[in-house]
Parts: C-alpha cells; sequence; structure tokens
C-alpha cells in the first residue's frame, strides 16, 4: 500500500499532468486507505491546482492547460468531498461570479473562479450571459462579500457599471466589493464606473481579492 | 520554436448596433438580425454610421454554428445574437451535425443581403468565422481543449469538417457578390491557446485551410484575415508579407477595396478598425509560403 505522502503527491501530479483517470484512482487509493479527506484535498489536489497556477504565472502553462489542470482537480474533488467534516460555508468568504448580460465567452471567467476556489474563496458561479439583476440578487440572497464580472465585447461592458449601480440602489454597495475583468476592462474602466478593482489574469484577480477583502 | 505574436483587439474601431445607428430605420429587434432587407439596411446605416468604406455582414458570429444545430439567443438592439445552451459535449458529436444548408435560414438571409447591398453598389465585407468561434457556440471550450490533447486525431477530423463548411460558406458568399470575405477566428487566439497549441492550429488546420481559402480569391474576390491568423501564420514561417503600392495614402478598408483582383490574401490590420490609415501608402498581401 502507498504511504500518505506518495498518495497525496499522486493527486497533487495528476493535477498538474491534467491526468483525470489518475487523479481519480490515487483519490479512491487515499480514502480506502483511511487518510482524510481533507489533507488530500489541500496538500494533493489544492497543491496540485497551486503548482498549475505557477506554471501559469511563469508562461509555462496557458489558459488551456490550467482548464484541463482544473478539470482533474475537480474529479479529485468530487471523490473525497463527501468524506469532508461538514463545514458552514459561513466560514467562507463568498463571491458571486458571472459574465455580464449579452456575451458567452466564459473561458476568463471560469479560470478565475477556479483559481479563486483553489485560494479559498466560496464561490458562486452563474455562468455567461447573465442577467444584470442576478448580481445583485444573488450577493444579496448568499450574503456574498464580493461580485466578479467579465466580457470580452465593448457592446456589454457597460453592465457591469449598471450592475454597481443597482447594488447602490440595493444599499448593498458598500458591503460587496466589484471586481471587473476581461478583454476590453482597464483600470481606468473600473475607476470610471466606480469599481473595486481591476485585474488583467487570473492569478491577479486572487491577490486583488485577497487584498479588498483583507484576507492574508 | 515559432514565435507568435498576438495581435491586441483594439476597440478604436466600429462599436457595432447601437440607437444610434438604429435610430429612424423603424426595426425592431431582434427581429431586424433575422431577414435579409433588415439585414442590409442596418449594415448601410452601419457603414454610414462609421464613415466605412464598406459594408458587413453579419453582425454577429453565430450563423455558421446555427446553421449545424446550434442554439442561439438572438438577444436586443442592446446585444445581439449569442450562444444559448450548447448542443454537444464530445467530438464524435461534432462530427455527426449536419453540413450547412445555404439555401435556408438565417445564413440564407445573411447571402440574400449580401446580393442586395451588392446589387446597390456597396462593397461588401462577408465576415465567417473560424473554427474555434463555431465550436464556441456548439460545445464547450473545455471539451474542445481536453479533445485536442487526448483525441487529436478525432479533433483532426473536427477542425476539417469545419474548415469545409466554412470554404463553402466563403465559395457561397462569392456567388452572392461578397467582394471582400474576412476570416477571423479570436477564440482561437494565442493569447486563449497558449504558444504551443497554437502552432499546433497552424500546422493541423490553418495552413491547409488558408491554402483552399486563398484559391477562391480572383479578380472580384478578396480573402482577409484577421491579424491574430496573420501574425500565426507569421510566427510559424508559413506565411511572409509582400509590400505593394497603393495609389495614395487611404484607409485599410479602401486599401483592401483597391487591390482587389491583384491581391489574394490580407491581414495586417482588423478590418474592423475603419478608421486605421495606411499613410505610407503600403499595403501588405500576405503570401502563403
Amino acid at each position: 500500500m502507498s504511504s500518505k505522502e506518495e498518495l497525496l503527491k499522486r493527486l497533487s501530479d495528476g493535477v498538474v499532468d491534467m491526468e483525470e483517470d489518475d487523479v481519480a484512482e490515487a483519490a479512491k487509493e487515499y480514502l480506502e486507505a483511511g487518510y482524510p479527506a481533507f489533507d488530500g484535498i489541500m496538500e494533493g489536489l489544492v497543491d496540485g491546482m497551486n503548482r498549475a497556477s505557477q506554471l501559469y504565472e511563469e508562461e509555462e502553462y496557458f489558459v488551456t492547460d490550467v482548464l484541463l489542470c482544473s478539470d482533474a482537480m475537480y474529479v479529485g474533488l468530487d471523490i473525497l468531498r463527501p468524506y469532508l467534516p461538514e463545514v458552514s460555508s459561513d466560514d467562507k468568504i463568498t463571491g458571486v461570479i458571472g459574465v455580464v448580460e449579452g456575451d458567452t465567452h466564459d473561458i476568463g471567467k471560469n479560470l478565475v473562479r477556479i483559481m479563486l476556489e483553489t485560494a479559498g474563496f466560496h464561490m458562486i458561479d452563474l455562468g455567461r450571459d447573465v442577467p444584470l439583476a442576478k448580481f445583485v440578487e444573488t450577493a444579496k440572497e448568499e450574503n456574498a462579500d464580493f461580485v466578479c464580472m467579465s466580457t470580452l465585447m465593448t457592446t456589454t461592458m457597460g453592465g457591469m457599471e449598471t450592475v454597481i449601480r443597482l447594488l447602490e440602489e440595493e444599499g448593498l454597495r458598500d458591503k460587496v466589493k466589484v471586481m471587473i475583468g476581461g478583454g476590453p476592462i482597464s483600470q481606468k474602466y473600473a475607476d470610471k464606473i466606480g469599481a473595486d478593482g481591476y485585474s488583467q489574469n487570473a492569478v491577479e484577480a486572487v491577490k486583488l481579492a485577497k487584498r479588498l477583502l483583507n484576507v492574508a | 520554436m515559432a514565435e507568435i505574436k498576438d495581435f491586441q483587439c483594439t476597440y478604436d474601431n466600429s462599436a457595432g448596433i447601437n440607437s444610434e445607428v438604429t435610430e429612424g430605420l423603424g426595426l425592431t429587434f431582434p427581429d431586424a438580425y433575422l431577414h435579409w432587407d433588415t439585414m442590409a439596411a442596418l449594415s448601410k446605416a452601419l457603414k454610414s454610421h462609421d464613415g466605412a468604406a464598406f459594408c458587413e455582414l453579419p453582425f454577429c458570429h453565430t450563423v455558421e454554428a446555427e446553421a449545424m444545430g446550434g442554439i442561439i439567443n438572438y438577444g436586443n438592439e442592446l446585444a445581439g445574437p449569442r450562444a444559448k445552451e450548447y448542443i454537444c459535449t464530445s467530438p464524435e458529436e461534432l462530427l455527426a451535425l449536419p453540413a450547412i444548408d445555404f439555401s435556408a435560414g438565417r445564413i440564407h438571409e445573411v447571402l440574400l443581403a449580401c446580393r442586395a447591398l451588392k446589387e446597390e453598389g456597396e462593397h461588401v465585407v462577408l465576415q465567417v468565422s473560424g473554427p474555434f468561434t463555431i465550436l464556441n457556440v456548439l460545445i464547450d471550450a473545455k471539451y474542445v481543449f481536453k479533445a485536442m490533447r487526448k483525441k487529436p486525431e478525432l479533433m483532426k477530423e473536427v477542425f476539417e469538417k469545419l474548415g469545409g463548411e466554412i470554404l463553402r460558406f466563403m465559395e457561397e458568399a462569392k456567388k452572392y457578390g461578397a467582394d471582400l470575405i474576412s476570416y477571423a477566428d479570436s477564440s482561437g487566439g494565442l493569447n486563449i491557446l497558449g504558444p504551443k497549441m497554437a502552432e499546433q492550429v497552424v500546422e493541423d488546420f490553418t495552413c491547409g485551410f488558408l491554402a483552399k481559402a486563398e484559391a477562391l480569391a480572383d479578380d472580384n474576390t478578396m480573402i482577409l484575415l484577421c491579424p491574430k491568423t496573420t501574425f500565426a501564420m507569421l510566427g510559424t514561417r508559413k506565411a511572409h508579407f509582400r509590400d505593394l503600392k497603393l495609389s495614395g495614402p487611404m484607409t485599410y478598408g479602401e486599401g483592401c477595396i483597391e487591390m482587389i483582383g491583384k491581391v489574394r490574401l490580407a491581414g495586417q490590420m482588423c478590418i474592423k478598425n475603419v478608421g486605421y490609415q495606411l499613410e505610407n501608402a503600403v499595403f501588405k498581401e500576405v503570401v502563403l509560403e
């Protein structure tokens, strides 16, 4: 039987190497050996995803690679998560994320969600082409700490400002931070519409979220 | 190792359909996106608003995918047609999709609009989408990237099938009078694929596809490339630029029109950058190796 360290390494390597089947096999063996699911997730899967993020930052990996790494991570998570002790999601910082109405380009948004989840945030993904009011409704219902919006199109970027205005109207703006990103978006645009921050890529988005929400 | 540069899409160009453009046309949306006569009216209004040298069609990148079975949200005046839900999850399903019927549906209306504009004496830029853009409507990108890694031979077949459909669309566009056929696939750009996969796509698909597309150019038709595609070809040394002198400084669009019949393939600038000036009067032909 493999040791805990060996299995953790297989989980981590499986994520980095984008090998879903290897991750699934290692996750099952890990549970059968009686090791705690939490360590498997944090020291195996998340460790692998962090290594993938590092490779992305170093431009060794690209968007497509990280997406495939995350697929492998989620396969492992599906196996290990049911064995986690119940933890209230109230303890986690919650974010709402989506591509604004009118746009369906969601690769960047998915990457940001994955990176934020890996960093420990509880993310509610509304998907793509999201009606603007939905961001605000969800932020209210879920008591979210921040909202992330993206778009690749100039024709739809105005929707971000609408969401900020709706948050103000609902009296939520002071408690919900707003982060934006996407092809045509810039810091200047974020300043113009009154967003709290802009990030150019997924790694920067995690740093920005941590800074805005005072997470170490 | 190839060194592909990325072309950054700028937005100093046509902002697309908006209320300023559509005011006074008496159009209702999304109905206006569905019929050749309203498409032609919109295209002319957009040309006039942007001060462009040509009319553009269509107004979205979903017609090819819709004609293959994709589900479209036609949108409204503020946001145009776009993908709704995906219909495939595997390359096998993509290969089973039907061939495009150019005599029916919205793609036929686009062709009819093209003919109507041509008959009114307009230069028409027909924009065709590349495989990644088409796939973006049909299937979640993660399945595409996964299949490119795990089932490369099958994905080659998918690209071949899509390439064939795109070429047939280009042939139809010629029949209906498009004098500039613009090919773009920004969903498969360097910033998304990364250098390795971008090079693989050039090798496996773009080279062969463009050789066939170039053969469609003639005295009345030129093929335009999105600069992202041009740079991918230049960076992998599969093409080079050849400079040609224009009659004088002019916009890129005017330059394209002047070079119809003299140049087969162009792509130094984004055709949507309607105000881009060729101040030194040099037009760059893309010559395939």
